[in-house]
Order: structure tokens, then C-alpha cells, then sequence
């Protein structure tokens, strides 16, 4: 089903998914850029059905981050996205919206606009309340963008009443608490600005609207119930419905990680969509939330909950995916980390992948697919490093024997897969796996090689890392338990209280905290910062983190540098005043960074991942591409 | 007085090499986040243009990466590319025609970085994640540190091409060279780890291999770290000999200092108001005893007479003063003329500068609304002398009315108030934010100078701006306090500005709810608290004064709050207040578990959201007798950099 076209304002679509808009840092200054128009190209090529790019601001009050599009200046940018994306079909929209109060006055230097004098919750930041002239602005600034669309040929464009949206702020009771008709009608801006756009790109053009059908706030927000109301009212304006959840109350709502399950607004958009095909029949309406399986996707077709599937994460991860969907085995798994795809950051990522670091630098980064005449290759180590090394040059032609030391496949990535909510990590060791089976690599667990001795050959090394330094003091009596050996064999945690030492503040600290509080023991976690996971940021989870951990019972030790390790409590510092404190701790966790592993190998053997540097699976997934195509591309000649 | 009497050292000439220094004052190097893809850009060359016009004495630019494993912010000049040449010769063109010379940073920030944007491993002399970054870096090879030698030769003979006067070896806060001097960070067993004279060596091979890139008629300087203010790290005793070491080479013309780790105890670096003048001069005084170089002091220089002062007393040859110029670009111009009480004065309060370097964004600065905009001049006044009201003697309506006058225009300014200043002299009462106030007595000193009307004790009806029959209005009518919904309006329920103007005197156990996450709370707390008061601040957020982190506040409030018993809670909504035997009790609910609670306490006092002052707004807008327009806080309360922005570009477009 979801390869059965669909039409949409007489338009025909090839397939039922949408890449649907998202932050991607990929603008020059604030157009869209080539790096852009590469990027959706390879998805329109893997079968996309719809794409929608990046949200761009439509008045030019609107900056809320550094590299955020701005209407007035993408034009040439749309034109050339639908060029590239219109030979295989697919159907370019662009993503017209307007941050409101949940933007940012760092660029602009101005004040933010909002119906109602209500700070962000992050920002904390007040905006200025619209009067008429900002109104009408706004309203002009939708019809000019969507003409300007409409100009270069676009098939049509989509309004953001979602989660970053002036239009929700006006939609919902959080927000809005004007006296005026725009806040006795809380619809009408919206009302208005659906019809200008309309008035201007006709009816032969799709009229998309994303919206926030619960705002997570049934205090005042917008509930599922007005959401019904509202859809059904608006249905006759536009041509599809994208239903999303979320709030500036919980921006993570929108496009969680892991920790939320995939598919998590059926209900909501079955329900949508019945109120709406109560009126019109026409509109289509399309699932949007951790959508990453085919399988999921498939059945809210068929079972009626949606029309179209938004699938933006699982095409990031790979952008074959709508290509691939008749051999399902093959679609490389969105593990939804949200550890690269999510760039809302001062930082200005580039959005990418954990498992297809090609993504987002499609005009950089070389494909990972060619012939190559035939070589023996040799891969040690069966980590994610090693798997992709040998995936690629498998995928190449090469002849490539992968050898591992241990009985498995999978490496870190299979113990990190292990921790509480990080369990969709082993699907991307479980794809590496099939893969590198499926392209006939002759793999060998259980068997390692003598490092000292390689050479003769083409031979890629990723043998991974080792426990890192413990910077304490453990006197008699105190027991550490490295968090490695913890999740090797979960069961063997000791009773009695445990603290986790958490220098480094990602998923794996907190999600080991987890771990213990759930197997009953009394459990503190440490960290250095004022905040406990501070690296999680950057994923979404950072919030919800400290929640999760609060009310499973986990005290929280801030601010604390561990000094001393002792049988039944340990000595931790303050990390300004340099106060002691003691906390009760039977068992230390021992969580932080490691080395490389330190077994030395000849000059001049390719190495990659963790025993270059331990780092995350983005990196090993890189470097041991990397080192494939480094291999793959060197005259067998010009090698010794 | 004269200045030469006033100034017996500052304007006193330098040879540092074969470079003459007009004066003592140095425009050190500092990141601004300006480069575009790499490469330096045409507003670099305006900024340093526009203090070389103001009379610095040297200029050293921000750092050029020598290396692409190199890249630990977005906007990181590439020195290694050659395509970096074109802007060098901009900038330096640019400064040399107000005859000042300019030198360029070389760096490689080592382990003090990410692969986020080289998507290389992360070089550095051990595996010793960095404090901030936390990535594991790869300890170099022997090869790689021949390549990082190369590295740097390369970018100092682009510096040479690009018509740089010399060039300058950040070895200091940020700086691969700075991980293997650092016992902390180098912990190799081979020629560069161990003694300190292998952690040295890298740094001596660099001397040698820039020299030899840019020839005897450059100037070369090394910037060394005096304190590294962390645990197992570089103290003054081995900068001293590792200066010893670099002026032995015969290689080196000047040595520059800092104190602290750019990624670990960076708020000594580029320390705020509550670090007192001065606290980094032992490390050029000890150094300058060493050597026989020229040395650079450093360290919240905001009077020039404080830098005399400092050479005065023979701690240093040369004064880094780098926010000073921020401010005010003809910082040294002024001081020479014998007008320094015209410099608008840095007020060190990170807010623009440091604070925007931190988030990715231009430099900029709380009370100078050009900087960071050298580059894009300003229009002509469209028409001068109108007949212009500015109403409101805050931060917003004195920067308008002196940007007003400035620009040719009648500038009239009412205060309702006996005294300007606004929300800025009550948040400036509390002793540690008193620094704060320069924002509005450089803006009042300049509406003096450039003529503005300025009438206190006036409050601005609609009646009183006719009667002055302007032609422009200007709003800046600022906000007021507004109790939380849930105040219920007790007395003992305060707002912050209440406590600082002596309306309300709370006593006893006093909660204070921080909404705003700055120095709002934690100052009236800490006033509280040195009154005797026992004070808790509570938050909804995740951290009290959580953007006290962005302007390095948050280290030196932390330990004063410690010392004065001050608590924080976190993650906490008040749902409710009632009176409660003369007190407040409170109902809070804490979000993150849905738990609520009664807390009682004698006084709340609240560091919330205001309103903004806008009657006049309402009622003057579309006034067909005059133009109006409003500015600052009485458009959406805010901080005082949207003030002052917003005061001066409606000046600009009148």
C-alpha cells in the first residue's frame, strides 16, 4: 500500500510516504542550498512520495535559529529542489511557517511576535503581542511565500501549525488569551491564512497543513477532542492533514527518541481522520511520530488510521527506504537515537545519521556502492566499525574475511543496545550483520588475529577499546563494576545501594541508573554538571531524563566531582565550593570515557573506530566506511 | 590635566622585534564568530579597522586553525587553506591605514574540541577527554606532531603574504600546545610527555619552525598560561621557565599571558564584574621578572588609567584591553585626548561579548549597538533636526535620545522618575551587580554631550509631549512589576524590584521564585541574605539562574551563595499562596514527578515577568500629529541589550 500512488490536488504522488520538513543547518545564509537539493534528491530517487522542505520563515520577524530559511530568500533554492526531485516523480512542497514567542531574537535582534504576552518555556524569553499591523503582516507574508512557490513551479506548500508555530500559539489556549476576535476565535488566523494561500495557488496546487492535534497540556492547550472540531473545520481548506502532538510545554513530544514507541499518535490520527472524513471525504490525512517501520507504516494504511505516512527519520537513516520496501530486510533501521537527525542547537549541526553518516553531506561524502575489480580483504574486529569496513567493500565486489575475537557480532553497539530504552540500537548491529552475510563476507567470530603480523595485504583493523582510567581513589572494600562488564551480564549487579559515576553525561549514565533503580536498588547518579545528562540535550531527552530518573526514585548527585571509594558509601566533592559529601554506595558504576585498545599494529595498517579514539557508533560507522572506500579506491598496484 | 601627565607609561612607544608599538594598549586576540565558511570576512577587517581608527596600539586577531583535525567551533578561521589570504590582506589594509600594526593568532585548540564539524578524530598529546567537549581525542603520533609543525609554518607564512606584522602562538587556554605543556592533559612516555622539557618541546619546535616561515622582520609572541586553575595542571612556576625557555631561542620577540582552561575554569579567563580588576597580573609581573621579552598583562582593564597604573607599578610592558574596546572602539583615541570620561566603559558583564561567543553568534555588545556591525554603515539621517520626545529616561530612551542628538536632531527626554537610569540602577543597587550601572551613565553622559533636553520629575501625559509639539515621539516607557496569577495579593508576596527600592524589607525565611533565569533572583537573594535573611531559591527550570552560565556568573554565585547559606531547588510550579500566621504558605507542585507539596515560609519575593508600561502606546499610536514609535521594555520586557539596540535603531531611522 504504501507504494500505490496517491493523488493529491489532482496531482499524482509515486508513493504514500512523506519526507516531511525539518531542521537540517544545511541553508547558506538562509537559502536552500545545493547541499540541500542533494540531500532531498537521494530521497526522491529511494522513492519518496512527498517531500517537504525545511520550514521557512515567511515574514522576516521570524529567525529562530541561525540557519533557518527564510522565504523571501529560497525561491531559486525551491525551484532547483523540485528540478531535481521531479524525475522520479515525487511531489516538492514547501514548508511556510512562522516560529512565533518559540523563536529566537539572538538573530534578528528584535522582539519576538506572539498572539499573547506568554514567555516561552525554554527561553524564557517575553514576545510582544501582535496587534493589527503584525496580523496583516503575517497574513502577507504566507501569500507572498506561497506565490513565490507557485512562481517556480512548486507543487504546492505546506503551513506549520505544529510544534515550532506562531499559527498553534494562536491556535491554543497556552498562548492565545487576546480579547479580541483573534482570540475569541482562536481559528481565525489560522482561517485567514489558509485562505489567502488558497486565493493564491489555486486549487491545482496541494494546500498541506501540519497540526498540533494535542498539545499535551489539557489545561489549555489544544486536546484531541477540539483538535477533532478544529480538523473537521478545516478540512474543505487543504488538501492533506499532517496530525502531530506537541507544545512549546514539551518540544521532545514531536519527534522523540527511542524512549517514546514508534506509532505513537494512531490513535490520535485515526481519530482525526474520522472526524474529517466525516465531512469531506477529500482531504487526506497522514500519520506523523516515530513512524520507522515499514511494517507499522503499512498496517495504519490498511488498518484506515491514516491515508499517507510521514516517515522523515527512517528516510534520513536511509534513503532508499520506499525503493527498498519489497525486500524490507534491507532497509538500513532507524534506531531513532535522535543523536544526529536532531540539530535544534546553538552548535548548528549538520543534520546526518547514526548508521548513514552520508546523510546531510550528500555533496561531500562519496556513495558507498561501485565496482571495484576483486581483492582480498581482511577486516579484524566485528564492531560497527568493522561491520560497515566489510559491508562496503563486500557491497564493492571485495573478497573479505572478517574475523572477530569474541563469539559475537556487534561489538559496543550490542552492550550499549542493552540499556534501558536504547534497545532499537540492536537493530542496526542486527542489519550490519545480515548485510555483511547477504554480500557473502566470510566472517569468523570467536577468532582473533595476531595484530603484530598484519601486513601482507589489504586489512582493516577495528579492534575497539578497553576500560578507561578510574581518576578516584578506591580504598578497601569498595567495589567498581565497569559499566562494560554491568551490561555484559546484567543479573550480576550486587545488592545493596549503587551509585553510577557519570563524567560524560550521554544515554548510557542515566540509562544505567535506570537499570538499577528498576532492579530494585537504591541508586544515586553523579555527575559533575548541574544537570544530570547533559549531553542529551542535543537528543531531545534531556528533560525527560531527569524526570524518568526523579520518579523512579534515583537521587540525583549534582555538582559532584567523586574523590573516594569506600565499602558502603563513596566521597564526592563539590564541583565549585569543593565541599565533601558522603553518599551511600555499595556497588560504583564506573562510566566513564575509555581508551583505545592499545595492541599495536604495523605501520601503515588502516585502523578505525574506537581504537583510533572510543567514541560513539556514528564515528565507527564513518571511519569504517571510510576506510573501505580508502582501500576500494587504491591502485592495487601502487600497495606494497 | 594632560594626558601625558595623567598617563606617565600608556603612550610611551614599544619596539616589540622590529615592530614600533605607538602605545601600550593591546587589542588582544579574542573570538568574534565572524568568519564565513572559513575564511575571514569583510566585517573582521571593519571591527579591527574601527579600533585601530580608535588608537590600540597592536592588534592581534582571533586565532588561525593550522590544521583541518582543527575545528572545535562553527566559525574557525581555516588558516591552512590558502584561500584565507585575500581576507588577510583586507584586514591588514584595512588597519594599516591608520598606521597600527596587526599579528595573527596561530592555534590548534587539540584536545579542546569535537569531531562534530571535521568529522576527523580529535588530536591531542594523550587521551584525556576534555572537560567540555568529552570526546576521547587520539594521542599523536610522532609523525602527526611533525605534521602539526608543518601545520603551523604553513599559516604563518599565510600571514606573512597576507601583510600581517607578526604572529602570535596561542600556547595558552585553548591550545594543543597548551595539552602538552600541562601535566594534566600530557601524560606520554615518550620525547614530548614526562619532564618538562619534552612537554616543551613541541612549543620550542614551533618557535623555530614559524620563525624560519616568516623571516627576521616579523614579530613572533607566545601566549603562555600562567594558572591553569585545574587540578594537576600548569602553575606559575613552570611558565616561568618555560618563558625562559622560549626567550633562550633567540626566536621570540614578546610573550602574552592568560590564566584558566578555556573548557574547565573559563569564567577566570574572561572574567565577569564579580572577579575584582587585576586578579591575573602575578603571572606577567612573575614572568616579566624571568625575561627580558616585552610581556602582555591581562584581566578586566576598563580605564585606561588602570592600565598606566599596572605598567606603573611593573607588571607588565603591554595591557590586553579587549572588552574595553568592545565597548567603546576609541577607547585609547579618548584617553589620549584627555577625554577618558567620555569612553562608554565596559561593564564586564559578559552579557554580548562572551555570552553570545558561547551560543555560536556574532560578537557583540550590551551598550554599543555597532559592534559587530563595523561593516554595515549607517545611513544618513534622512532629515535632521525634527523636533523629537523621547519619554522614558531608561536604558532604551537614553540611548535613543543620544543617538537622536547625535544624528542632528532636537532631542527632549522626560523621566517620570527624580534620577535616569531606570530598571538599570535598581538591578546596579545590589553591591556585586553595581558595575552594571555604566550601561546608562555612559548613555546619559553622552545625551549631555550631544545636547539632549533631559527633564526629570516629568511625568509624560499626552498633554505634556503636545505642548513640546514634537515631530517624533519615542516610547520607552519600560514595564512593571505584575504579581503571578497565583499571588493571590498577599503582602508578604514582593517582587524583586519591590525589595532593591526599599518597598518591601522581607525578613525571616524568604523563598524566591526565579521565572527568569538571571540575575534578578540570585541578587536579591544574595542582598537578602547578607540581611540576615534565611533564603532558598526555587525554580520551575532546571537550574537557578540558569543563564548566570552564559555570562560565567554562575561559578562565583555559586560558591558566594554557598558561603551565604544560600539553597536551591529545582524543577518546582507554585500553584498556589496563602496567608499563614503573618507568613505565606506555598503550594508547589513539582513537575517532574507530579508531586505536590506546602511549604511555609515568612516573604516570597518574585523574579518573574513584568508588563510593559504601554498606556501611552495605546493611547498616542496612529497619532496623525506625530510619528510614534516605542522601544525596550514597554514593547516586551526584556533584557537591557534589546533596550539599547532598540533605542538606537529607531534614533538611526528617524
Amino acid at each position: 500500500m504504501l507504494t500505490e500512488p496517491v493523488s493529491l490536488a489532482g496531482r499524482s504522488a509515486p508513493s504514500r510516504v512523506l519526507f516531511g520538513p525539518h531542521e537540517t543547518n544545511l541553508a547558506r545564509g538562509r537559502a536552500i542550498s545545493e547541499a540541500h537539493v542533494a540531500y532531498y534528491e537521494r530521497r526522491a530517487q529511494g522513492g519518496a512520495g512527498l517531500i517537504v522542505t525545511e520550514t521557512a520563515s515567511v515574514h522576516e520577524s521570524d529567525w529562530p535559529y541561525e540557519r533557518a530559511p527564510l522565504a523571501a530568500d529560497c525561491q531559486a533554492g525551491w525551484a532547483s529542489v523540485a528540478a531535481a526531485c521531479r524525475p522520479h516523480g515525487t511531489l516538492v512542497l514547501a514548508g511556510l511557517g512562522h516560529a512565533g514567542s518559540q523563536g529566537s531574537s539572538a538573530f534578528s535582534q528584535q522582539a519576538l511576535w506572539a498572539p499573547s504576552r506568554v514567555a516561552d518555556v525554554a527561553s524564557r524569553e517575553m514576545p510582544m503581542e501582535m496587534e493589527a499591523a503584525e496580523i496583516r503582516a503575517i497574513v502577507a507574508g504566507f501569500t507572498r511565500a506561497a506565490e513565490s512557490a507557485a512562481e517556480v513551479d512548486l507543487d504546492g506548500v505546506e503551513v506549520d501549525a505544529g510544534q515550532h508555530a506562531l499559527l498553534r500559539q494562536f491556535l491554543s489556549g497556552l498562548t492565545n488569551q487576546r480579547g479580541d476576535a483573534y482570540g475569541t476565535d482562536k481559528a481565525l488566523l489560522l482561517r485567514e491564512v489558509l485562505a489567502a494561500v488558497r486565493a493564491r495557488i489555486g486549487r491545482e496546487r496541494v494546500l498541506g497543513l501540519r497540526l498540533s492535534c494535542d498539545e499535551l497540556a489539557p489545561w489549555a492547550g489544544i486536546t484531541p477532542e477540539q483538535a477533532e472540531e478544529l480538523a473537521r473545520d478545516l478540512a474543505r481548506e487543504v488538501d492533506y492533514l499532517v496530525v502531530v502532538r506537541g507544545s512549546a510545554m514539551g518540544t521532545s513530544a514531536t519527534r522523540p527518541d527511542s524512549h517514546t514507541e514508534p506509532g505513537f499518535n494512531l490513535d490520535l490520527c485515526r481519530r482525526i481522520r474520522g472526524a474529517v472524513r466525516d465531512t469531506t471525504g477529500a482531504t487526506s490525512v497522514i500519520l506523523q511520530g516515530s513512524v520507522v517501520d515499514p511494517d507499522q507504516a503499512g498496517q495504519a494504511l490498511a488498518d484506515g488510521a491514516a491515508d499517507l505516512v510521514e516517515m522523515t527519520r527512517a528516510q534520513i537513516a536511509d534513503a532508499g527506504l520506499v525503493r527498498k520496501l519489497a525486500t524490507p530486510e534491507r532497509i538500513r533501521p532507524c534506531v531513532l537515537t535522535n543523536q544526529k537527525c536532531r540539530v535544534r542547537d546553538n552548535r548548528n549541526p549538520i543534520v546526518s545519521c547514526l548508521g548513514d553518516p552520508r546523510s546531510g553531506h550528500e555533496t561531500s561524502d562519496p556513495p558507498e556502492d561501485g565496482a571495484d575489480a576483486p581483492r582480498e580483504v581482511l577486516v579484524v574486529g566485528g564492531g560497527p566499525a568493522g561491520l560497515e569496513a566489510a559491508r562496503v567493500l563486500a557491497l564493492r565486489g571485495h573478497h573479505v574475511r572478517l574475523v572477530e575475537a569474541s563469539d559475537e557480532l556487534g561489538g559496543m553497539l550490542t552492550l550499549a543496545a542493552r540499556v534501558p530504552g536504547r534497545q532499537r540500537l540492536a537493530r542496526l548491529g542486527a542489519w550490519l550483520v545480515s548485510e555483511v552475510r547477504r554480500l557473502g563476507v566470510d566472517v569468523a567470530t570467536g577468532t582473533a588475529a595476531d595484530l603484530a603480523r598484519l601486513g601482507a595485504g589489504d586489512v582493516i583493523v577495528a579492534t575497539g577499546s578497553v576500560p578507561g582510567p578510574r581518576p578516584y581513589t578506591v580504598h578497601e572494600g569498595g567495589q567498581v563494576l565497569d559499566v562494560a562488564d554491568l551490561l555484559r551480564t546484567p543479573d550480576a549487579l550486587p545488592e545493596g545501594p549503587v551509585a553510577v559515576h557519570d563524567p560524560v553525561g550521554d544515554a548510557v549514565g542515566v540509562g544505567v541508573a535506570e537499570l538499577a533503580a528498576a532492579a530494585g536498588r537504591p541508586t544515586t547518579i553523579i555527575t559533575q554538571d548541574q544537570v544530570v545528562g547533559t549531553q542529551l540535550a542535543l537528543t531531545g531527552d534531556l528533560a525527560d531524563a531527569n524526570a524518568r530518573l526523579q520518579r523512579a526514585g534515583v537521587r540525583l548527585a549534582k555538582r559532584s566531582v567523586l574523590r573516594e571509594v569506600h565499602a558502603d558509601h563513596v566521597v564526592v566533592t563539590d564541583s565549585f565550593t569543593g565541599a565533601p559529601r558522603e553518599l551511600d554506595c555499595a556497588t560504583l558504576i564506573h562510566c566513564g570515557h575509555r581508551l583505545p585498545d592499545p595492541t599495536p599494529v604495523p605501520d601503515g595498517v588502516a585502523e578505525a573506530g574506537d581504537r583510533v579514539a572510543p567514541r560513539t557508533v556514528h564515528e565507527a560507522v564513518l571511519e569504517g566506511r571510510r576506510a573501505a572506500l580508502a582501500l576500494a579506491r587504491t591502485p592495487v598496484a601502487v600497495r606494497s | 590635566m594632560s594626558a601625558a601627565g595623567r598617563y606617565r607609561y600608556l603612550f610611551t612607544p614599544l619596539k616589540v622585534g622590529a615592530v614600533t608599538l605607538a602605545n601600550r594598549v593591546v587589542f588582544s586576540a579574542h573570538l568574534t564568530n565572524y568568519a564565513v565558511d572559513g575564511l575571514p570576512s569583510a566585517q573582521h577587517a571593519a571591527y579591527y579597522a574601527a579600533r585601530a581608527a580608535g588608537g590600540a596600539g597592536l592588534i592581534i586577531t582571533e586565532e588561525h586553525s593550522t590544521h583541518p583535525t582543527d575545528w572545535p567551533y562553527e566559525k574557525l578561521i581555516h588558516g591552512f587553506h590558502p584561500e584565507v589570504i585575500p581576507g588577510y590582506r583586507r584586514i591588514t589594509e584595512a588597519v594599516h591605514a591608520h598606521g597600527v600594526p596587526i599579528f595573527a593568532q596561530l592555534n590548534h585548540n587539540g584536545g579542546q574540541a569535537s569531531s562534530m564539524y571535521s568529522r576527523l578524530p580529535v588530536w591531542a598529546p594523550s587521551p584525556v577527554p576534555d572537560p567540555l567537549f568529552r570526546e576521547v581525542p587520539k594521542a599523536v603520533t610522532t609523525d602527526e606532531i611533525d605534521e602539526i609543525v608543518a601545520g603551523y609554518a604553513t599559516v604563518a607564512g599565510h600571514c606573512r603574504a597576507g601583510g600581517f606584522d607578526g604572529v602570535e602562538l596561542q600556547c595558552s587556554h585553548s591550545s594543543i600546545v597548551r595539552g602538552f605543556l600541562s601535566p594534566a592533559t600530557n601524560i606520554r612516555t615518550d620525547d614530548y610527555g614526562g619532564s618538562l622539557a619534552n612537554r616543551a618541546r613541541l612549543l620550542l619546535r614551533l618557535v623555530e619552525a614559524v620563525r624560519e616561515a616568516i623571516g627576521p622582520d616579523l614579530a613572533l609572541g607566545v601566549r603562555l598560561c600562567g594558572d591553569e586553575l585545574i587540578e594537576g595542571g600548569t602553575t606559575i612556576d613552570e611558565a616561568v621557565q618555560v618563558a625562559r625557555w622560549v626567550e633562550a631561542t633567540g626566536k621570540a620577540d614578546y610573550i602574552n599571558t592568560s590564566i584558566g582552561v578555556a573548557t574547565s575554569t573559563l569564567y577566570m579567563i574572561e572574567a565577569s564584574m564579580s572577579v575584582p580588576p587585576g586578579y591575573a597580573m602575578f603571572i606577567p609581573s612573575a614572568l616579566r621578572k624571568a625575561v627580558d621579552l616585552p610581556v602582555v598583562g591581562v584581566g578586566r582593564f576598563k580605564d585606561p588609567l588602570q592600565a598606566d597604573r599596572a605598567l606603573a607599578e611593573g607588571h607588565a610592558d603591554l595591557i590586553g584591553v579587549v572588552r574595553g574596546q568592545i565597548a567603546d572602539a576609541d577607547f585609547v583615541a579618548k584617553a589620549r585626548s584627555g577625554h577618558a570620561g567620555d569612553i562608554r566603559t565596559c561593564l564586564s558583564c559578559n552579557q554580548e561579548c562572551v555570552g553570545r561567543m558561547g551560543l555560536n553568534r556574532w560578537l557583540g555588545c550590551i551598550e554599543n549597538p555597532r559592534t559587530g556591525r563595523e561593516s554595515v554603515p549607517l545611513p544618513m539621517p534622512a532629515r535632521r533636526g525634527r523636533r523629537v520626545v523621547v519619554v522614558g529616561g531608561g536604558p532604551a530612551g537614553l540611548q535613543a535620545a543620544a543617538t537622536a542628538a547625535e544624528r542632528g536632531h532636537q532631542v527632549t527626554l522626560l523621566e517620570r522618575q527624580q534620577a535616569t537610569g531606570g530598571q538599570v540602577s535598581v538591578a546596579a543597587s545590589v553591591p556585586s551587580r553595581a558595575e552594571f550601572l555604566d550601561v546608562v551613565r555612559n548613555s546619559l553622559a553622552e545625551c549631555g554631550r550631544h545636547g539632549v533636553d533631559v527633564r526629570t520629575g516629568v511625568t509624560a501625559t499626552a498633554e505634556v509631549i503636545r505642548e513640546l509639539n514634537p515631530e517624533v515621539v519615542v516610547l520607552a516607557t519600560g514595564a512593571r512589576p505584575q504579581p503571578p496569577y497565583w499571588a493571590g495579593g498577599l503582602e508578604r508576596v514582593v517582587d524583586v524590584r519591590d525589595v532593591l527600592v526599599g518597598r518591601a524589607a522581607p525578613e525571616g525565611e524568604v523563598v524566591v521564585i526565579d521565572d527568569l533565569g538571571f540575575h534578578q533572583a540570585t541578587s536579591v537573594a544574595e542582598l537578602l541574605a547578607d540581611r540576615g535573611c534565611s533564603v532558598r531559591i526555587s525554580t520551575s527550570g532546571m537550574v537557578v539562574g540558569q543563564d548566570l552560565g552564559v555570562t560565567l556568573d554562575m561559578e562565583t554565585f555559586t560558591v558566594r551563595a554557598a558561603e551565604k547559606g544560600i539553597t536551591q531547588t529545582t524543577d518546582e510550579v507554585v500553584l498556589g499562596a496563602e496567608e499563614d500566621a503573618g507568613g505565606v504558605r506555598l503550594q508547589v507542585l513539582t513537575h517532574t514527578t507530579g508531586s505536590t507539596s506546602e511549604v511555609r515560609c515568612d516573604w516570597v519575593v518574585c523574579a518573574t515577568h513584568q508588563a510593559p508600561e504601554d498606556a501611552l502606546w495605546q493611547e498616542l499610536s496612529g497619532s496623525a500629529e506625530f510619528e510614534v514609535h516605542r522601544v525596550g521594555d514597554c514593547v516586551a520586557p526584556r533584557r537591557a541589550h534589546a533596550a539599547v539596540v532598540e533605542g538606537h535603531r529607531v534614533a538611526v531611522a528617524l
